[in-house]
């Protein structure tokens, strides 16, 4: 069961509407003091998880536990979790410093109301609203109401706190900055985030481990790092959405796909049989040039700039769309003729491999 | 630049409110100040001349039937405005608000509309045969032996009135309220809970408030109608439940323009200041 590390663990939980499984056999622990990301695409039950988690729904299996108790059958309102919803959802009749008082005065714990006035003023203060408290929350920013969100689940203190898609309803550039103010908040407030995401950006950038979910199961997890230079199937590495993925087929250490035929180190078990090169890691060479490692002809159609690197997109002879990242730091970019051919070039040892055949 | 095609647009809409103005000013606004005009006239027995005199006005201030029926209206709409919240609110916080399908919440919304497809009068008698002293009711009571001797305050009495006007009036209290609370954001009474409130802290806190504007525009709908009402009264009190519009009735039936006029226009101030007071309640503007 549960041990003292682990603040919550979510044990074989399923969850199934009208037939369809949410969420399917789910086991899941996150240590004190933690940020997880959970990153999946949509209808892959990551949301559900979370309800399940907070209270909302009720998992037809499995258990539940929290601070080593199981809560599987308490009540949300007597969990003491933290729940950021994407939409915010703050009361919209109430100043923003009822919003984030709500939780202490109408809650189930009895806090005085001096205390009550010190700990809103303070949580305000800290998620950055001085000078906002009284003013409606429909009067506010999109920014602003993801802090009162923020800061109306805070101020309860709860040792985790559950967001569901918090940086969605947020513009990019908005996006970035709460990104930091999480990670600066969640420091020093010493929880546990839980925080669901579409983006492997930002799963990424902010889990200290990251959880990818897919059709209502778990299909990774581990640290940014590792899943992003080791993913565990297909289907992750097609969620990071990082790698130019091959299919072809994988036979006796050979892997035979557009490219041709290409000896293969190291395979990770999978189902299908697919090769998958990071964008970063594929040069561009003119038609010609001699490669030490596997080459793919491709037709330049057009880049993308994106301010720390630039994007070229090219096509391959049976229409597929390949992608090449030139990071800036590496010097400026080559530019390329539109409609010529090129040749995409990678050194074999950084592809990674799956297939049926599995571990050479 | 952009003023200019403001400008256009106005010109080019402001037409659509003409018919509305013409009608309401032709048969709202003029009838009104006819009203207002004719209460000050002189009422002889058979005749009536526009000779202006405040006769009218001091017999309805010095008769105590006349000031009764305005204390009966006033005490009746309240009575029906209370039953109709009570038995209202906790049918559309059912519809609105637990009913989780929407479809669902619609026919249920449809199923409160079926009596009005018949029509008023007979959904006013039809409470004849169950109130009566042999009416339906008394009759289930006696054969259950609950009571010996049939209840005869049911019916041609203030209660009848209430219970018929009530059963008439309740969907109007339903609706706007089911509307306003179907329009709650789910996720914001998780938001409460996940805070630890229960269910009696929500609805005080979230819910009511929220569903303010609902109850006061039902309010708003409810009052109108009942203190306009003569129907219900006429047909169900036995003549015992005289209401300012049953005033009217008799009046305007005996040629009694003056008087019927002074009533016309107390009626339409006393609504108006019901309406009124309901309006500084809620922001209507803001909540929809």
């Amino acid at each position: 069961m549960a041990t003292e590390t682990a603040i919550f663990e979510i044990d074989g939980v399923s969850k199934s509407y009208g037939g369809v499984n949410a969420l399917d056999g789910v086991t899941l622990r996150a240590g004190v003091n933690e940020y997880m990301s959970l990153l999946g695409p949509s209808g892959s039950g990551k949301t559900t998880l979370l309800r399940v988690i907070a209270g909302f729904e009720v998992p037809d299996s499995g258990r539940v536990y929290f601070e080593g108790r199981d809560i599987t059958s308490l009540p949300a309102n007597e969990r003491g979790i933290g729940f950021v919803f994407q939409n915010f959802a703050l009361f919209p009749h109430l100043t923003v410093r009822k919003n984030v008082a709500f939780g202490m005065m109408h809650g189930n714990t009895r806090v005085s109301p001096s205390e009550i006035d010190a700990r809103t003023q303070s949580v305000i203060d800290m998620v950055g609203l001085t000078g906002m408290e009284d003013r409606g929350v429909e009067q506010i920013s999109g920014g602003q109401r993801q802090r009162v969100a923020l800061a109306r689940t805070l101020v309860m203190q709860p040792k985790l706190v559950l967001l569901d898609e918090p940086l969605g309803a947020l513009d990019a550039n908005l996006r970035g900055r709460m990104r930091n103010e999480l990670r600066a908040i969640r420091e020093r407030m010493g929880v546990t985030f839980l925080h669901v995401t579409g983006s492997e950006t930002e799963a990424l950038a902010m889990g200290d481990s990251v959880v990818v979910l897919d059709r209502g199961r778990i299909i990774q997890a581990g640290t940014p790092d590792g899943v992003y230079s080791t993913p565990a199937s297909p289907a992750v590495a097609h969620f990071l959405n990082r790698f130019n993925m091959f299919d072809g087929n994988l036979s006796q250490g050979v892997f035979t796909g557009p490219f041709g035929a290409v000896a293969v180190t190291h395979a990770t078990q999978a189902k299908d049989d697919v090769y998958a090169i990071r964008y970063d890691r594929v040069q561009v060479q003119p038609l010609g040039a001699v490669t030490s490692g596997p080459a793919l002809k491709a037709t330049y159609i057009a880049s993308e700039y994106l301010g720390s690197s630039v994007m070229n997109y090219f096509e391959t002879a049976d229409g597929k769309l390949c992608e090449v990242e030139h990071h800036l730091s590496l010097g400026a970019p080559e530019t390329y003729e539109p409609r010529q051919q090129y040749l995409l070039t990678w050194a074999a040892d950084q592809a990674i491999v799956f297939g049926k055949e599995g571990k050479l | 630049m952009t003023g200019a095609i403001v400008e256009a647009k106005r010109k080019g809409t402001n037409w659509l409110i003409v018919p509305g103005i013409v009608w309401m000013a032709l048969f709202m606004v003029v009838p009104i100040l006819m009203i207002c005009y004719v209460s000050f006239w002189t009422q002889t027995t058979f005749n009536i001349s526009s000779t202006p005199t405040l006769a009218s006005w001091k017999q309805f201030f010095s008769s105590d039937t006349y000031i009764g029926a305005l204390w009966t209206t006033i005490r009746i709409w309240l009575i029906v405005l209370a039953t109709t919240f009570i038995i209202g609110y906790p049918t559309a916080l059912f519809v609105g608000l637990f009913v989780k399908s929407k479809t669902l919440s619609t026919v249920l919304l449809v199923i409160c509309v079926i009596p009005f497809w018949t029509s008023f009068l007979i959904r006013v008698l039809a409470w004849r045969p169950m109130l009566g002293k042999e009416g339906a009711i008394n009759i289930i009571l006696m054969k259950l032996n609950i009571i010996s001797q049939p209840i005869e305050v049911l019916l041609f009495t203030e209660l009848s009135v209430i219970i018929g006007m009530t059963q008439i009036y309740c969907v109007f209290m339903v609706g706007p309220i089911a509307f306003m609370l179907g329009r709650i954001d789910r996720n914001i009474i998780e938001a409460a809970r996940d805070l630890g409130a229960g269910f009696g802290r929500i609805f005080w806190k979230i819910i009511f408030p929220l569903s303010l504007p609902g109850v006061v525009v039902g309010a708003i709908f409810v009052s109108v109608m009942v203190l306009g009402e003569f129907a219900t009264a006429g047909a169900l009190s036995g003549r015992k439940v005289n209401l300012l519009g049953n005033i009217i009735v008799t009046q305007v039936g005996s040629l009694k323009w003056a008087m019927a006029s002074v009533t016309g226009v107390i009626l339409t101030v006393v609504m108006g200041i019901v309406i009124a007071a309901f309006l500084r309640i809620v922001d209507l503007k803001r909540e929809l």
